[in-house]
C-alpha cells in the first residue's frame, strides 16, 4: 500500500516514450522508468542495442520501434504505435565539437536535423494525433551547453538553446490540457558520447565529480512523474555544481 | 522497483523549518511519507503539534522556535541531532508600497527570510550537524521575477537566498554536501490567504499561471526530490516551480 507521496513519484500505469533508447542516457532513462512501473515504448536506430535496452526493462508489455527520427517516414512509423502516451522523453541526439570558423553547412544541417528538427516534429505529430494524454509530460534532453558558452560547442549549443525556446512556447500552448513541457540539462555524464580524455578534463571543474546516467534518469523520472505536475517551461540543470 | 529506491528518504533525518504552516507543513508531511525521520520546527506550538500529529512513522521530533532569536536557533541546532537534509521553509511576507517602506519592515523581512536560514545553516555546519552528502534547500520565491506591487522587501529578502546558496554550495562540496534553491510561484497556503485579505488581487493569481494555482504538495514533492539521493548530482541549482507563471514574463526565471 503506498501513500500520496510515494504515488506521486511512481510511474505505474503510465506509458512513456523514450527516444535515443539504444544508447547512453536514453537507455538508462528507459530502464529507470520501467523500474518505477512505467510501460515503455523505446525507440532508437541501432537494432541490436535497442534490443538490449528492451531486454533490460523490468515488467511486461514494453514495445520497441526501430526508427530514424530524422526522417518523416521514421517519425510516422513511430507515431503509429503511440496512443495515450503519458510521457515523452526526447533523448536522441548527437554532439559534435566544431569551432565556428571550421563549420560547414553540411555539419550544421546535420546538427539541426538530429538535435532540433527530429524531436520538435515528433512532438508535433504526437500532439496532432492527440497521442499525448491529459496531464502528460514532455521532456527534452538539452545540455548545459544550452545555458553556458563553451569554445567549439556552438552548433550543438545553438540547437539545444533552440529547444529551450520551444519548451517555453509549447509549455503555454499545451497547458490548458494540463500537459507540461520541460528540459533536463546535463553537464558531463559518463556515456559513450564522451571520450575518456574529455571526461578527465571535465572532472576537475565539477564540485561533485562527473555524473552517472542514473543521475540523469532520476531527474527524468521526477519530471515524468505526477510529483512535478506543476512544473512547466523550465529546464532542470544537472551539473554537479560545475564551476570555472 | 530496484533494491534501493533513489527517491526514498528512509534512513534520512530531515530538518524542516516553518513546519507549522503552508509549504513547510506539507514538506514535513511528504518527507515523512517518503520514510524520513523529521525534525519539525515552527513558531506556533499548537499548529506545529497539528503537523506533528500528521507525520507518518515514528521518532519524529518537534521544536517550537522563533528563528529570528539566536537562543531559539541554538536550541534547534542542539535538538536536530545529525541531519541528512534541511529544508528552510520558514518565511514571512507583508505588502508595503515602496514609499512606506521602513527600516523596521526591511529588518523584519530579512531577519525571517534571509538571516534566519543563513544563521541556522551556519549553526548546523559549525556544530557538524549536517551529515556528509547532506542536502540543504532554501525556499526562495518568484517574487523577484514577477516583481509584484508592494513586495520590494520580500522579493529582495528571497532573492538574496540565490546568492547565499551559490557560494554555500562551493564551500560545502568537499563534504559532498549540496545546496540548492526552489523558487515557488503562488501556492494555496495561509500566507496567500493573508495577502488576499491585505488587498492583493488573488483572483488574478489563481488564473494567471498556465497550470493554475499550486498546491503545497507541488512544492513539497520538489523538496522531496532535492532531499533524496535521486538529486545526488544537483547542486548550486535554482529551480522554479510555478505552474509556468514566469515563462512568458521574465528572462531571468
Amino acid at each position: 500500500m503506498s501513500n500520496a507521496a510515494q504515488q506521486a513519484f511512481s510511474l505505474a500505469g503510465k506509458t512513456i516514450l523514450v527516444t535515443g533508447a539504444s544508447s547512453g542516457l536514453g537507455q538508462q532513462i528507459a530502464i529507470s522508468c520501467a523500474e518505477r512501473g512505467a510501460n515503455l515504448i523505446v525507440t532508437g536506430r541501432d537494432a541490436a542495442r535497442l534490443q538490449e535496452t528492451h531486454d533490460r526493462l523490468v515488467g511486461a508489455g514494453h514495445q520497441q520501434v526501430l526508427a530514424d527520427l530524422t526522417s518523416e517516414g521514421g517519425r510516422d512509423h513511430l507515431v503509429q504505435v503511440c496512443a495515450n502516451v503519458d510521457g515523452v522523453l526526447h533523448c536522441a541526439g548527437k554532439q559534435k565539437l566544431c569551432p565556428v570558423r571550421q563549420l560547414t553547412e553540411t555539419v550544421m544541417t546535420d546538427m539541426y536535423s538530429i538535435n532540433f528538427l527530429a524531436p520538435l516534429m515528433l512532438t508535433q505529430r504526437l500532439l496532432q494525433g492527440n497521442a499525448i494524454a491529459q496531464n502528460g509530460s514532455i521532456v527534452f534532453t538539452l545540455s548545459i551547453a544550452a545555458h553556458i558558452g563553451t569554445r567549439g560547442t556552438g552548433p550543438y549549443a545553438a540547437m539545444k538553446s533552440a529547444l529551450l525556446g520551444i519548451i517555453r512556447c509549447l509549455a503555454l500552448e499545451v497547458a490548458k490540457r494540463g500537459i507540461r513541457v520541460n528540459g533536463i540539462s546535463p553537464s558531463a555524464v559518463v556515456t559513450p558520447m564522451w571520450d575518456a580524455g574529455h571526461l578527465e578534463d571535465q572532472k576537475a571543474r565539477h564540485l561533485l565529480g562527473l555524473g552517472e546516467p542514473q543521475d540523469v534518469a532520476n531527474a527524468a523520472v521526477y519530471l515524468l512523474a505526477d510529483a512535478s505536475r506543476w512544473v512547466t517551461g523550465t529546464s532542470l540543470v544537472l551539473d554537479g555544481g560545475a564551476v570555472y | 522497483m530496484t533494491a534501493v529506491d533513489p527517491f526514498s528518504l528512509a534512513g534520512k533525518r530531515i530538518l524542516v523549518t516553518g513546519a507549522s504552516s503552508g509549504i513547510g507543513r506539507q514538506v514535513a508531511i511528504s518527507c515523512a511519507q517518503m520514510g524520513a525521520q523529521v525534525v519539525a520546527s515552527g513558531r506556533n506550538a499548537e499548529r506545529l503539534q497539528s503537523t506533528f500529529a500528521q507525520l507518518q512513522g515514528d521518532n519524529h521530533v518537534q521544536v517550537v522556535a522563533d528563528l529570528t532569536r539566536q537562543d531559539d536557533l541554538d536550541r534547534v541546532v542542539k535538538e536536530s541531532g545529525i541531519v541528512n537534509g534541511v529544508v528552510h521553509a520558514a518565511g514571512i511576507t507583508k505588502l508595503v508600497p515602496f514609499r512606506l517602506i521602513s527600516r523596521q519592515h526591511m529588518d523584519d523581512m530579512f531577519a525571517s527570510n534571509t538571516f534566519a536560514p543563513m544563521l541556522l545553516t551556519k549553526g548546523l555546519l559549525a556544530k557538524k550537524r549536517i551529515a556528509a552528502n547532506g542536502s540543504i534547500l532554501f525556499i526562495s520565491s518568484i517574487a523577484s521575477h514577477v516583481g509584484p506591487m508592494a513586495s520590494g522587501s520580500y522579493a529582495a529578502s528571497k532573492a538574496a537566498l540565490l546568492g547565499v546558496m551559490r557560494t554555500l554550495a562551493r564551500e560545502v562540496a568537499k563534504q559532498g554536501m549540496r545546496a540548492n534553491c526552489i523558487a515557488p510561484g503562488y501556492v494555496r497556503t495561509p500566507m496567500l490567504d493573508d495577502l488576499g485579505q491585505a488587498g492583493g488581487n488573488m483572483a488574478d493569481l489563481l488564473t494567471l499561471a498556465p497550470l493554475g494555482l499550486g498546491e503545497p504538495e507541488d512544492v513539497a514533492y520538489a523538496a522531496v526530490f532535492y532531499m533524496s539521493d535521486a538529486s545526488r548530482w544537483i547542486t548550486r541549482n535554482y529551480f522554479v516551480v510555478d505552474g509556468g507563471l514566469t515563462v512568458p514574463m521574465d528572462i531571468y526565471a
